[in-house]
């Protein structure tokens, strides 16, 4: 897809839906909005510092809503919308979210009316080095609609579901390939880097690495506002100004906050027990869930290499220095 | 789509006071065909007031009704203690990995339990006395605070009949007990190193009871212990609950020790 064609696309995309893109605010950040004017749309090699799960997984979600004793499911009211842009990293994460959320309804009610328009950029500096070359049969292990590969003069064109195809179609766009999602284990195996640092901290554990990263982090919870693949919530219950009625509902919550691990509470007088006490015990279950449990669990990396975490974080904690210091510590104890 | 968030109203059959500080609700079932298995738990909420698990304590077999024991901590249990017979109880469930019954056909069993963590084992003492001929003998090391506490003192007249209870309070009102914390049962009374071990109480217990054990030539993979998390989902995707590779909701909460000596200890996995 040449140039103009690809901007005719955009407009194509405009006409009837939410468009939501990478694109500089006032301030000079890049960051996700909803796309007004084509001009806008930033499709390049930086990543916008918020990421795509604020849209598929909202901060704040209500799930039921109550009246005395009756309780009524309430799914999310969203129209169709469009990610266009979704760097190759990011698809990596949205893959994993697809995989955790497979059996929520209300992650399924906002992601069958997303379509995932994905692009081969990467960012310059990224430890996750496996996306860094693009190569045509990486996209197989990846979920998305739509998959712009970068070329010289516009974009090689990927299908990757039904509805992808159904957009192509309507926009008279011949020209591309459909590729069938065939999980996420890869040919040559689990991928690489993600066995050798689960390995590392499963296996050669340096207590040093976690007591100095307690000593710097302040607990704040920022990077796991800014990682794409941190998704831990909470739920609680909201009463309304009228009497027997409010909702239920979710909301992101970060595992560095001292009720994450809390049991019995919070009236004032009960005992408050936490299995998480100390800061380097909350950054070690940080970085446990993003290299230990989710390829445990899914086979798919923890972490995309995104590098948000590190961008975010106000005691400079360098997320590639951690799998770095974790990588050495497994080669001298080997 | 199906919702496992959905919570089921159970009407309150039945509410008889426990100890000083507790509550057994007799509860309709949530749903037709609800059945469980000891070491189970449901999610039970009121309206307003959240969410929390409870280990199911009724007996298995019970095809009407099931229960739990609700300790007064917290603004949900002190809203569940206000409640009356006829009023609804959210449910959902039952959730977890339960403990491993099977194994324990025909053999020797240890229950060690400590405060609050008796209500999840209760059926299982329940089966026992059902089916008498089912497991060998089996022995309850029960450690409370004081008399006052004591959950089910009613039963233990029939608990007796079929198992060898012994209690013991760390902080006896009377001299009708042995005083003194559940580890030192182990010193006084002679356990079959052969049994199956099932434990329910306060991490503290563990660490102490666990060592004993392991003294006395227990194996650890015949110990089964039972965790207590924070946990919001119930389905291995919130993360607080979650230790290691393994979430306490449903791979859990029953874990056996030689499984439990795989986590890092400096995370305080028990
Ligand atoms: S680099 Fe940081 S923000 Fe990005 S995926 Fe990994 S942990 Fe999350
Ligand atoms: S952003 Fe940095 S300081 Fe804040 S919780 Fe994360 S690692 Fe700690």
């Amino acid at each position: 897809m040449n140039k103009t064609k690809f901007r005719q696309f955009v407009e194509f995309l405009l006409k009837n839906n939410l468009v939501i893109v990478p694109q500089y605010n006032v301030e000079g950040y890049l960051h996700l909005a909803e796309l007004k004017n084509p001009k806008d749309l930033y499709l390049g090699t930086e990543l916008p510092l918020d990421s795509w799960k604020w849209y598929l997984i909202p901060p704040f979600q209500k799930m039921f809503d109550y009246k005395n004793d009756q309780f009524k499911e309430i799914l999310p009211k969203v129209g169709k919308q469009i990610f266009l842009g979704v760097s190759i990293l990011d698809l990596q994460a949205l893959t994993l979210l697809n995989q955790v959320f497979e059996q929520d309804p209300y992650y399924q009610e906002i992601k069958k009316k997303t379509i995932v328009i994905g692009t081969s950029h990467v960012p310059k500096e990224n430890f996750y080095k496996y996306f860094a070359k693009f190569e045509e049969d990486k996209l197989e292990h990846l979920q998305f609609d739509i998959f712009l590969a970068v070329q010289k003069n516009g974009y090689k064109i990927y299908s990757g579901s039904e509805d992808g195809q159904r957009l192509l179609d309507k926009f008279k766009y011949k020209n591309y390939q459909h590729i069938e999602y065939a999980g996420p284990i890869r040919e040559e195996g689990l991928d690489q880097q993600m066995v050798s640092v689960m390995d590392g901290m499963q296996n050669f554990h340096e207590q040093k690495i976690w007591d100095d990263l307690g000593k710097r982090c302040m607990q704040c919870g920022k990077c796991t506002i800014a990682c794409p693949v941190c998704f831990c919530f909470r739920m609680y219950d909201q009463s309304n100004l009228e009497k027997d009625s409010g909702y239920r509902s979710r909301c992101w919550d970060t595992c560095f906050y001292n009720e994450f691990t809390q049991v019995a509470g919070p009236a004032p007088a009960a005992p408050k027990h936490r299995l998480m006490n100390t800061t380097s015990q909350k950054i070690y279950f940080w970085y446990e869930h993003h290299f230990v449990r989710t390829p445990a669990s899914f086979s798919l990396p923890g972490c995309v290499g995104c590098g948000r975490c590190t961008r975010t974080c106000p005691a400079d904690i360098d997320i590639f220095q951690t799998q770095r210091d974790i990588l050495k510590a497994r080669q001298r104890k080997k | 789509m199906l919702n496992e968030y959905k919570t089921y109203n159970c009407k309150i059959l039945k509410v008889t006071p426990e100890a000083s500080d507790s509550k057994t609700f007799t509860l309709s079932l949530p749903y037709k065909g609800f059945s469980f298995e000891p070491g189970q738990y449901v999610m039970a909420s009121i309206p307003g007031f959240g969410e929390a698990i409870f280990g199911i304590a009724s007996e298995m077999n019970d095809k009407k009704s099931i229960q739990i024991t609700v300790r007064k901590v917290g603004t949900l249990t002190s809203e569940l203690h206000n409640k009356k017979k006829g009023d609804l109880i959210g449910i959902r469930g039952p959730y977890g990995r339960s403990f491993p019954i099977d194994l324990a056909k025909g053999k020797n069993v240890l229950i060690v339990v400590g405060g609050i963590g008796i209500p999840p084992l209760r059926p299982l003492i329940l089966d026992a006395l059902e089916n008498p001929k089912k497991y060998n003998k089996v022995y309850i090391f029960y450690g409370c605070r004081d008399e006052s506490t004591l959950l089910y003192a009613k039963e233990y007249p029939a608990w007796k009949n079929v198992c060898e209870l012994s209690l013991t309070l760390e902080k006896p009102l009377t001299s009708k007990y042995a005083k003194g914390l559940v580890t030192t049962l182990f010193d006084v009374k002679d356990i079959p190193a052969d049994a199956i071990a099932f434990m329910c109480g306060p991490p503290i217990m563990y660490k102490f009871v666990l060592a004993k054990m392991l003294d006395k030539g227990f194996k650890p993979e015949n110990i089964f212990i039972s965790l207590e998390r924070h946990m919001d989902c119930g389905q291995g995707v919130c993360q607080h609950c979650a230790i290691g590779t393994k979430y306490v909701c449903k791979d859990g909460p029953v874990f056996s020790y030689a499984e439990l000596m795989n986590f890092k200890s400096w995370l305080s996995p028990i």
